[in-house]
């Protein structure tokens, strides 16, 4: 590929209408009826049963599509990674558990077009030869538990789902399970413990599930948004896919739009659109006239952008990247001018401590301190060398635990203090704390250094996080 | 207590099962008996039994979760750390009113969280973990419930709101009262209590035995493995509902530090610096 000449032609824009969420706000776009009379089904009914499963994944594999969960896997590279030939079944899991923060788009598909995602669990049942597909929804869905469950009876009851699905002889068992409240079950690995009855922990990988995944059997972890667009895949090919998007991220997504703008929402969009143009021509700009101060991109646990990095931006997977942040489940969420980052941040802390399933120490510990550290540098109490102590533990937390949760609570953390270390300053320095507090807690931070060189006291670490003993 | 005899044998999975069974009214056991055919094994049912058995005893109590312990062939224990890791699951410390506030950033901007706990706060008495005196209402900060183009989001038990904001969130709090036959002005200068998370231990041979007047829960904690005569049964009263917490830290009156119930300019915090 290093000789192919870097500079090509620009692609032709090819207008786009949405797809995925192209009929949610019909009336009854839920019901099998709506869904079979807009063409529903009909994908599934002729490539079930009869079409090589083999051509299925590598279309997918042309089309590029990626992974809409957060890491951006390619999907169809997922799908032949599956092993084969184990004598175990395989299963598909979808994964409805949309706890980022930020992200509400697998609520919209699975409240307003449940058919739609069934229809691509049963062609990708089909393609990976799985006859069991678990889709597993947060707690908090209710409504989208309630109409994806009537959704399922209805197609069972119509005989394409269940035992011998269109009357093919390939029996696909579709199996909605609902989540109670964990952030740490949208985690793929902590999804299959849930489904498994137990806790939601994750699993050390590798084996990476689909090579042994839920039950020790090969299983593939799909998005709900993933499998929503393999019907479309399927239907009208991988070229149609590619004529959005860029060279390696093709096709188009829904983005979640929230924060301070006149028009959050969610909006269907093709990759590799400015995110200037997305906030403004969308979201129709920020609200009240204000100015805006920063952007989470990807979900909360995406690093922040300034608003110099978003005029630079555009909304695919390189170029965020490229920023140092990530597309992430595609939450984004605009602050403006007036919000104050430090108690932002400690919000976000907050949220990942809260979320911390408990298995590694370096993510259920560092998250606590993260988040006191914050509280106490957002409440004017914080001292000395906090914002060094902070990127210490954030450095200390990378890379070290089962899955990525204590990166997706370091990140942020890093790229604030990274940006805006000067918000944290300003809270250090608070005029409004009075001058005999702030010198006692200087020279009470001094000491603690001093006395920790000279080992007479415990650790830094221990004096500094533990609550004032004064 | 006397100590179990050698010669009795324990009860087997299947008869546990059925005696769990036949604790479920009969949509819920239709229910359980068609998610049978459709799960690999019976561990992997806990979720949806757990969803199952909350419904039937509108939250998840002790004896709840023996029941789905006894469905499942689980231990007990197994089943009470899923329970406790879960936070959606609606306990018997919740309010039978459980009010969640989402907390979460994109909710919190504007103050919109705080305005809605603030509506909840001047209408019931009671802040973010705490319930009201009588046990009607629950109130707590949760995690995001994504919907974040609608702040701020709450949920009361299993239904959703979004935009509760102001007059619609008020209405929403009096229709509520309405319907329990109570007005604000019960709850006026009544603070609320802190909801008391702990667990109790219930052995797996405890059985419910039913309810009394004041709704209390009766177990009857004679073995099951001792033949008619033997022993001593001991009626357990449990603990009643909703206790205030109580430890030595809390009576002394120096509340431990926690930054989710702290208020939200901290300067209440005296100890905190």
């Amino acid at each position: 590929m290093a000789d192919t000449p870097a500079p090509t032609e620009p692609k032709p824009i090819v207008p786009f209408k949405p797809v995925i969420l192209a009929h949610i706000h019909e009336d009854g776009s839920h019901t099998l009826d709506h869904y079979e009379a807009r063409g529903g089904y009909a994908v599934a009914r002729e490539h079930v049963g009869t079409t090589d499963p083999a051509s299925l994944v590598k279309l997918v594999d042309d089309s590029g599509l990626r992974g809409r969960g957060g890491a951006g896997f390619p999907t169809g590279k997922k799908w032949s990674f599956l092993a084969k030939g184990t004598g175990k079944p395989a299963y598909l899991a979808i994964n409805g558990d949309e706890s980022e923060p930020g992200t509400f788009k697998d609520r919209h598909i699975l409240e307003r077009d449940p058919h739609q995602l069934i229809e691509g669990a049963l062609i990708t049942c089909w393609a990976i030869q799985s006859h069991q597909a678990f889709i597993y929804l947060r707690g908090e869905f209710i409504l989208g538990y309630e109409r994806l469950d009537k959704a399922v009876r209805e197609a069972k009851a119509k005989g394409y789902v269940g035992a011998n699905a269109f009357g093919k002889g390939f029996d696909i068992t579709v199996t909605v399970i609902r989540g109670a409240g964990a952030y740490i079950c949208g985690e793929e690995t902590g999804m299959l413990s849930s489904i498994e009855g137990g806790r939601g922990y994750p699993k050390i990988k590798p084996p990476f599930p689909a090579i042994s995944g839920l039950f020790k059997c090969p299983t593939i972890v799909n998005n709900v948004e993933t499998i929503a667009n393999v019907t479309h895949i399927v239907k009208n090919g991988a070229a149609w896919h590619r004529q959005w998007g860029t060279e390696k991220s093709p096709g188009y997504k829904i983005f979640c739009l929230s924060g301070q703008v006149n028009k959050p929402g969610v909006y269907e969009v093709p990759l590799g659109i400015t995110m200037d143009s997305f906030i403004n021509d969308y979201g129709g700009g920020l609200r009240d006239g204000k100015k805006m101060k920063a952007v989470i991109p990807g979900g909360l646990s995406a690093p922040v952008l300034t608003p110099d990095m978003v005029a630079k931006c555009t909304m695919d997977y390189e170029s965020l990247a490229g920023l140092g942040s990530m597309l992430g489940s595609g939450g984004v969420t605009v602050l403006n001018e007036d919000v104050d980052l430090v108690d932002s941040i400690f919000n976000t802390m907050r949220f990942y401590h809260h979320e911390s399933c408990g298995q590694c120490t370096p993510c259920r510990e560092g998250t606590g301190w993260l988040e006191k550290l914050a509280h106490r540098i957002a409440h004017g109490h914080g001292r000395q060398g906090d914002l060094d102590l902070l990127g210490d533990v954030c450095k200390n937390m990378r890379g070290r635990t089962i899955c990525v949760l204590a990166d997706a609570a370091a990140m942020p953390m890093q790229s604030y203090l990274q940006h805006f270390r000067g918000e944290f300053e300003k809270k250090l320095h608070d005029p409004g704390l009075d001058e005999k507090a702030r010198t006692f807690r200087d020279e009470f931070t001094a000491t603690a250094k001093q006395a920790t060189r000279e080992h007479k006291a415990p650790s830094v670490l221990e004096v500094g996080l533990g609550m004032d003993r004064t | 207590m006397t100590s179990a005899s050698p010669t009795i044998a324990p009860l087997s999975p299947e008869a546990k099962a059925q005696a769990a069974l036949a604790r479920l009214s009969q949509a819920r056991k239709d229910q359980f008996l068609e998610m049978l055919g459709e799960y690999p094994n019976k561990r992997s049912m806990l979720m949806m039994v757990l969803r199952l058995v909350e419904e039937e005893f509108s939250c998840i109590t002790d004896e709840a979760m023996q029941v789905a312990a006894d469905l499942t062939e689980m231990p007990v224990a197994h089943v009470q750390g899923m329970v406790t890791f879960y936070t959606h699951f609606k306990r018997s410390f919740h309010g039978k009113h459980r009010f969640m506030v989402c907390a979460t950033l994109m909710c919190a901007l504007d103050g919109n969280t705080d305005a809605a706990l603030k509506t909840i706060a001047d209408k019931l008495g009671i802040k973010a973990g705490e319930i009201t005196a009588d046990g009607l209402f629950s109130c707590e900060k949760v995690e995001c419930l994504a919907d974040c183009d609608r702040p701020p989001v709450v949920q009361k038990d299993f239904e959703h709101f979004c935009s509760m904001k102001g007059q619609v969130l008020a209405d929403y709090v009096d229709g509520l009262l309405r319907q329990e036959g109570k007005t604000e002005a019960d709850y006026r200068g009544k603070p609320g209590v802190v909801m008391d998370t702990r667990v109790e231990v219930m052995p797996s041979h405890f059985t419910f035995t039913g309810e009394r007047d004041n709704g209390a829960r009766r177990f009857d904690d004679k073995d099951p493995y001792l033949k008619e005569g033997q022993g001593e049964s001991v009626t357990r009263i449990p603990r009643p509902l909703h206790t205030p917490f109580s430890s030595p830290v809390a009576d002394s009156g120096l509340k431990p530090f926690n930054p989710h119930t702290a208020e939200a300019n901290g300067k209440a915090d005296k100890h905190h610096g």
